[in-house]
């Protein structure tokens, strides 16, 4: 394990800057465990406590315990950072102490489990490379000549849409919105690796840069210029962790597939065929919104499909509700992203969408679950679906 | 805290009850940090922390604090750094964030039911969705709670107009540090609540008048001098405003560092005014003018008005530079105060930076900060509170008091709300609290821990009076 200067910032003087405001109590974790220990100001008193020359060595054990729990309730969705009055870069922060609980030692076994998973197949589910185009047998499409061939888009599909069986749907999608717009393009095949993003958010430095230098020598390699993804958590990986750690290097264009179909239907590459008449509301995926600044592509391309009936959630946008399913809090604790995911889906109940919409597998898969839990008549689909449907596809 | 009676709490408690060194140092601070120095005066670290989840949880721990005779402090969101929700001397905490409730909308008595832990920007957000609003609120909008705000005694935005949070409540429910779970509707009694600082019990639930959503439009305005600026308060009244809010110059100053912007070093006001469409804007608008120009002030650009009202909820952020920073409190009446304002913000080189908010037609509230440049010593940041303080108490010669009592101003409860007020108060907590378990040193001064035969009322004013 390394770690790398330009990831990290001077954690005390970070730390200094708080005003104690309590505004970051809007953590959607802080909200349902209601321990100080967990509001993110509690949190950056213990990184002091912890990481202070004048703690006695002895209470350093006590405090990272505290502390460690603390930092992995966290969901990384950010809404601390972006109400943070004082703009610390809570983010980095809570990177920079799971990247310690790591050197320590202090890993929960799942998540070690998950580290080792993604170290040694390169994917989230440890299943072998070679399944890593079986969505495309499963939706009885042929790859073989879109695989490793040369073009300047490449579709990175992400662990999700690869390998899991409830994201089967949303790989398919982009390829048909992609054949539809006759637009050239690759997939990595077996050589995609996972983005890394989840060992990033781990706090598992090293690892997630070999991947990131393993992708983008596979993009330089096909001649690569731009990549469209359907993942929330790829999208960030690429927008947000490469140019950090790639520099100069990491030059391609990154757009989400929202962004790509907002291009597409600009250019009339792409139409609209057919009307969707249910109502339809779009959950902003947090590494979208507050961390990338995506926020109107997908809601201009619902907004254009024939006869929507589109509506906000009453938290949308930067203030958007989190599903809970982030910051790999599902293997430290699932009653937690049930507790959290409740908030959300009481919204979508409130806004009587029938298509709740969405841009991310993880927020997908956790609202598919409360959605079932609650009982609600609401089907749940990743964004490219729904384009899918209104190409008539 | 003795180990029968920790093994009391901790046998009913569980999970619910904390003990770790880190949470005990959370728990041991609130929007203000403490210097050490002041461990003299107070012991502030708690004994440990407990989560209950219901009224009939705070019942039975009230129960078992008044057989082991344990201090009980009622925290909410902290936010305040007046050290109301710290101990005086050990004890346990109460974090009321656990009492969750489903929130009641009545739409045509305009109330809502809801929880003491709801922090004001998620209970408006709510009441938006069903076109109502709060009709006050405070300035640590997306961190207070309504229960907190009500022991803390809240006035802020909207208090010109709609009162004060006491005068919202229609009903609280309490749970009395003798155990009983009473609800009060009457103006007298539930007054009891507001400022006692959980002195009295913790309150459970309460229901609130709320109002209509009306859009708020905001006009400026500067001052020249304190002067003209209380001419202006009084002024201003006539146009019925949702909220009348000002700077000092040093915070304008800090607006103008923060922002590039160019406001004059003058005091700005920001006036906001519920209005439903163009036509009555624009007569506002009219109205609004030539109000100001006879108070003598001068009509703010535009440009920046909505930009600083935006704000308004975010003024901590012009601290975030500081090693350090200290924060008070006190009301003012606006006839006598325009003399005391300027040596007020003329202290510490003139570095005393100050909002007020109009919340009464005779007194506003003003919020002071001071930034601490350069580290200083444990010893200095004392002085510096004291010498805050001081002039806090100052203020009685022209009518003013502190905002709240807290640990600072324990003692002060009869100067802010009145002799008769501090009666009452009196003979009710003899009366459902004869051990002073719930939240001892506030409100009423202690005694010094070290040496009981002095009130520390006493000891911090002499302190305070000495500089």
């Amino acid at each position: 394990m390394s770690s790398s200067n330009e990831w990290q910032v001077d954690i005390l003087d970070a730390v200094q800057q708080c005003v104690y405001c309590g505004y970051c109590g809007i953590c959607p974790t802080f909200r349902e465990l209601k321990w100080e220990t967990y509001h993110p100001r509690g949190i950056l008193d213990q990184i002091k406590m912890y990481f202070e020359d004048t703690t006695k060595e002895e209470l350093k054990g006590d405090i990272s315990k505290s502390l460690f729990d603390s930092i992995f309730a966290c969901t990384m969705c950010k809404a601390c950072e972006n109400i943070c009055i004082a703009d610390i870069p809570l983010l980095k922060i809570w990177e920079q102490v799971r990247q310690e609980s790591f050197k320590r030692g202090r890993w929960n076994p799942a998540l070690l489990s998950l580290y080792n998973k993604v170290k040694n197949t390169q994917n989230i589910f440890g299943l072998p490379k070679d399944e890593r185009v079986s969505w495309a047998d499963l939706s009885n499409m042929v790859m073989t000549k879109r695989t490793q061939r040369k073009a300047s888009l490449a579709y990175f599909v992400g662990c999700q849409a690869s390998y899991s069986g409830k994201m089967e749907g949303v790989a398919a999608s982009v390829v048909k919105i992609l054949r539809k717009a006759r637009v050239d393009f690759t997939i990595l095949g077996d050589e995609e690796w996972c983005c890394g993003s989840p060992v990033f958010l781990a706090g598992g430095y090293s690892v997630g840069k070999s991947f990131a230098k393993h992708n983008l020598d596979q993009f330089k390699k096909l001649g690569v210029k731009r990549i469209v993804t359907a993942c929330a958590g790829c999208y960030r990986a690429f927008k947000i962790v490469y140019p950090r750690i790639l520099g100069d290097k990491w030059d391609l264009e990154v757009l989400h597939i929202s962004e790509l179909v907002a291009e597409l239907l600009e250019q009339k590459k792409l139409k609209y065929k057919k009307t969707i008449k249910e109502k339809i509301t779009f959950k902003d995926p947090c590494e979208l919104v507050r961390h990338c600044g995506l926020i109107e592509p997908p809601r201009e391309i619902i907004e254009m499909i024939p006869g929507v009936r589109y509506e906000d959630l009453p938290s949308n946008r930067e203030e958007a509700l989190c599903c809970g399913g982030g910051g790999l809090l599902k293997l430290n604790d699932a009653d937690l992203v049930r507790q959290v995911n409740s908030r959300l889906i009481e919204e979508i109940e409130y806004s009587e969408a029938e298509i709740v919409v969405n841009g991310c597998p993880t927020c997908l898969d956790t609202i598919q679950q409360g959605v079932k839990k609650k009982g609600l008549d609401v089907e749940v689909i990743d964004i490219a679906e729904l384009i899918k449907r209104a190409i008539g596809e | 805290m003795k180990k029968k009676t920790r093994t009391k709490f901790v046998r009913y408690l569980g999970k619910q009850m904390k003990e770790d060194f880190s949470a005990l140092q959370i728990y041991s601070r609130d929007m203000s940090k403490l210097p050490n120095l002041t461990k003299l005066l107070f012991n502030s670290t708690p004994d440990g922390i407990i989560l209950p989840r219901n009224a009939e949880d705070i019942q039975r721990i009230y129960n078992l604090a008044t057989e082991t005779r344990t201090p009980i402090i009622p925290r909410s969101g902290g936010t305040t750094g007046f050290g109301g929700s710290i101990p005086y001397n050990k004890g346990l905490v109460i974090d009321c964030k656990g009492l969750d409730r489903e929130l009641l909308i009545e739409p045509i008595d305009q109330t809502v039911t809801t929880s003491p832990s709801i922090i004001f920007s998620e209970l408006q957000k709510k009441l938006k969705l069903q076109g109502f609003s709060l009709c006050s609120y405070p300035s640590s909008y997306y961190s207070a709670t309504v229960g907190g705000w009500i022991s803390h005694g809240g006035h802020g935005i909207g208090s010109i107009k709609y009162g004060s949070v006491v005068d919202q409540i229609v009903e609280i429910q309490v749970v009395l540090p003798n155990g009983e779970i009473h609800s009060f509707y009457e103006k007298e009694n539930i007054s009891l609540f507001f400022g006692s600082n959980g002195t009295l019990g913790i309150i459970t639930e309460i229901k609130l008048k709320i109002k209509f959503d009306i859009p708020l439009k905001q006009f400026g305005c500067t001052f020249d001098s304190p002067v003209e600026l209380m001419k202006g308060l009084k002024e201003l009244q006539e146009v019925d405003p949702f909220s009348v809010w000002f700077l000092n110059p040093s915070q304008v100053s800090a607006f103008n560092d923060s922002f590039g912007y160019n406001l004059p070093r003058s005091y700005v006001a920001i006036i906001s005014k519920e209005i439903s469409y163009d036509e009555e804007e624009l007569a506002f608008s009219v109205n609004f003018n030539n109000t100001i120009r006879k108070a003598g002030g001068q009509i703010l650009d535009k440009r920046y008005i909505t930009d600083i009202w935006d704000f308004r909820f975010k003024t901590f952020a012009l601290l975030k530079e500081y090693p350090d920073f200290l924060i008070s409190e006190v009301i003012l009446p606006i006839e006598t105060s325009a003399k005391y304002l300027r040596k007020l913000t003329g202290l510490f080189e003139g570095s005393l930076r100050a909002e007020g908010e109009l919340i009464s037609n005779t007194h506003y509230s003003l919020l002071l900060y001071l930034p601490i440049k350069e580290p200083i010593s444990d010893f200095k940041k004392t002085l510096l509170m004291l010498k805050i303080n001081k002039h806090i108490l100052k203020s009685k010669k022209i009518g003013g008091f502190p905002y709240s009592t807290g640990l600072w101003f324990a003692g002060y409860y009869s100067q802010i709300y009145g002799k008769e007020m501090y009666k009452h108060y009196k003979n009710f907590k003899k009366k459902i609290d004869p051990k002073n378990i719930s939240n001892p040193g506030k409100v009423c001064s202690p005694k010094m821990r070290f040496f009981p035969l002095l009130k520390l009322k006493f000891v911090i004013r002499m302190a305070s009076e000495l500089l």
